[in-house]
């Protein structure tokens, strides 16, 4: 019998079977004549019936993971079908979770890195085996502890509750085994409920790091003295009046070559000062109009230079750094402005104050640069044009020295320039630095 | 034995006040960690910058010693703890104490590193004082773990590797005054060094009084001047009774 889907629910279903017993009892009553008799007996089958399937119903239910579902016909059935299907997805749905937790998990105890899971107070919820291992975190046990009573690095502490997070920090461990440099980084979530610590190992970039440095500084030391040697005989040579003449040409350019490889050393030397530190050590309120007015007046003197050049100072105040390091980033900028701007340009020197801190600027109106150029203006030997630069002298160290000084004046080196009309190379210093006049006058008393 | 058994208070406030004062007396431990290494980093690189650095940063190891102080006077008056809370502020007040002298210890050992670092090294290069400040460093780490896990019986074990310390402080004693007797020239460098090995060894038993205030937080029983043997059984027998 095939009923419309609106009369085969379950409710319905019921209603036509009870209406058939009663129909049953009906006529048992007629054929019998004791109607009221066969209505209680009818009656009573079936709810002995219907209460037996809800008891087979309820076991099933109880014992439904090792148990079958039971065989019932009727609304019963279809209820224990309904039933059945909710409990083969739930169970779908559940091993699928479970199997991609396994994964999970597999895939973070391979992982290279170290995983931490903290919860808003810092507290640990989760970690991989390397996390463990490195930071000596124990599982279970440790679950529940706030990180920083664990790890106790003060960087890592300072990063932990103040920091940016994207930023990331460098932590020696001097733990087991000699020493491990980590770096660590945090994940927040966007309500802040769940952090993410990750940990890194960079002991081999650290050690490579050193080594390139230490390489840098030792090698320039080291080339120093014999060409101090070769240029001594060289200045010999060329002063000589008995000399061949047609040596004196290559005896000059030897000699300039010579001058040229001494800068280059020397640069490199005060690079790899910059680089041994990360801040100044020795801040002292430094006059930064003035030394623009001094790099001016030098400016000035030379024969080959812009027509003009201009000192727009708009404020007195003072910047906390090493007089020796703002000197070298005014006369570096200079000194490029001066290689790459025509007789007939111009050079603007200035010295600003704002809300955000305080900016010193240098522009030109030379050949300017292309902007495919600028991102990698300020690494070593970069050179825009091999041999035009060559031809002006320069080592091609300059903006990298005044990148590293900038930076260790916690400032920032902007680059605008358009081809042809000329460059602005300006250096933003943040507020925290700038003092002014009074008060510098009463600290360096 | 873990949070929780500092966070059973009705009184949120007062499981935070407890919290933050654990939380601030391991900040301070790992700052006098850094101090350490850094210390002795110093002396052994022979860098003068970093020895007057760590000489000169002790200040924020005291000031923090005040501020826990004050925030250990201030939870005893307003809230008057009992049992295990009161011990956890004893233990606290105690152990910051130790923390400050072992920030002392480091302050001295990089005043003497600063100035070694001009004299003329000598050929092993400070070896001996490496070896035994990174066992000190160590012990001072291991104490500190304990102290955040509250877990009396690592304090213990921590507790009984100090006589490694000992050891490794009369072999450098004995070697200084080889060389003393072998070259008269040396024996200002060897002093210093005795010097620096004797603020090591001083660190080493610092740590081990914080190993022993752990064992008090944790249990009550205060196992200062007790040999090791009987608080080893002391230890073992009440782990026992904790299932």
């Amino acid at each position: 019998m095939k009923l419309p889907a609106r009369l085969a629910t379950i409710g319905w279903q019921a209603a036509y079977r009870l209406a058939a017993t009663l129909a049953l009892a009906l006529i048992l009553g007629l054929l019998t004549g004791h109607m009221a008799l066969s209505f209680a007996l009818v009656l009573a089958a079936y709810a002995f019936i219907q209460n037996w399937n809800l008891i087979r119903l309820e076991r099933w239910l109880r014992f439904r993971s090792v148990q079958p579902p039971p065989d019932i016909s009727g609304p019963w059935g279809d209820v224990v079908a309904i039933v059945h299907r909710i409990y083969l997805r739930k169970q779908y749905h559940r091993s699928r979770v479970t199997e991609l937790l396994r994964e999970f998990r597999r895939l973070t105890t391979a992982m290279p890195e170290g995983a931490v899971l903290l919860g808003p107070e810092n507290e640990i919820l989760w970690f991989n085996a390397r996390a463990g291992d490195w930071l000596g975190l124990r599982r279970k046990r440790d679950f529940g502890m706030r990180i920083e009573n664990l790890v106790r690095h003060p960087s890592f502490i300072d990063y932990l509750h103040t920091g940016v997070p994207e930023r990331g920090v460098v932590v020696h461990d001097a733990g087991q085994g000699g020493g491990r440099w980590f770096f660590f980084h945090i994940v927040r979530s966007d309500n802040g409920l769940r952090q993410l610590l990750i940990v890194r190992d960079v002991s081999r970039e650290q050690q490579l790091e050193a080594m390139r440095k230490d390489f840098v500084a030792n090698a320039s030391h080291e080339l120093r003295s014999p060409l101090t040697v070769i240029s001594g005989y060289l200045d010999g040579l060329a002063d000589d009046d008995k000399l061949d003449p047609a040596w004196r040409e290559p005896v000059l350019e030897m000699r300039r070559q010579a001058e040229r490889m001494n800068m280059i050393i020397n640069e490199l030397l005060e690079l790899s000062k910059l680089e041994s530190s990360e801040t100044t050590s020795d801040d002292r309120p430094v006059d930064v109009g003035a030394l623009l007015a001094a790099a001016q007046k030098e400016a000035l003197q030379l024969e080959q230079r812009p027509e003009r050049v201009h000192l727009k100072i708009e404020t007195d105040a003072c910047l906390l750094g090493s007089e020796s390091e703002l000197h070298s980033i005014v006369s570096n900028l200079l000194s490029n402005a001066v290689k790459y701007t025509p007789a007939h340009g111009e050079i603007e020197l200035r010295w600003w104050l704002d809300d955000r801190g305080a900016h010193l600027s240098v522009r030109d109106t030379g050949i300017g640069i292309a902007p495919e150029h600028i991102p990698r203006l300020t690494e070593r030997f970069y050179r825009v044009d091999a041999g035009r630069a060559r031809d002006r002298g320069g080592a091609g160290l300059g903006l990298a020295i005044v990148k590293h000084a900038v930076q260790r004046h916690d400032g920032t080196l902007r680059i605008e320039s358009k081809e042809g009309a000329g460059s602005t190379f300006t250096c933003d210093f943040p507020r925290e630095r700038v003092v002014n006049r009074v008060t510098s006058q009463a600290l360096s008393v | 034995m873990e949070k929780s058994d500092l966070s059973h208070h009705i009184l949120s406030r007062f499981n935070d006040d407890l919290e933050r004062v654990r939380t601030n007396v391991l900040k301070m431990g790992g700052l006098v960690e850094e101090q350490l290494r850094l210390a002795v980093e110093a002396l052994v690189q022979g860098d003068s910058r970093l020895g007057e650095q760590v000489a000169n940063s002790d200040a924020k190891v005291n000031a923090m010693e005040v501020a826990i102080d004050e925030d250990c006077s201030r939870i005893l008056a307003t809230r008057s703890p009992a049992a295990s809370d009161l011990r956890l502020i004893v233990a606290v007040i105690k152990t910051i104490t130790d923390l400050e002298r072992i920030g002392d210890e480091a302050e001295k050992i990089g005043y003497i590193g600063s100035r070694l670092a001009s004299e003329e090294r000598p050929a092993d290069r400070y070896r001996e004082i490496k070896h035994l400040g990174r066992i000190v460093g160590e012990l001072l780490h291991e104490a500190l773990d304990a102290f955040a896990r509250l877990d009396p019986a690592a304090a213990v074990a921590v507790a009984k590797k100090d006589r490694l310390v000992d050891e490794e402080y009369e072999a450098i004693q004995r070697q200084c005054i080889t060389f003393m007797m072998e070259d008269p020239r040396t024996i200002r460098r060897a002093l210093d060094v005795l010097w620096v090995a004797r603020a090591l060894e001083r660190i080493g038993d610092h740590a081990k009084n914080v190993c022993e205030y752990v064992v008090y937080m944790a249990y009550g029983k205060d196992i200062r001047h007790l040999s090791m043997e009987d608080v080893e059984r002391h230890v073992q027998t009440r782990l026992r009774r904790v299932p």
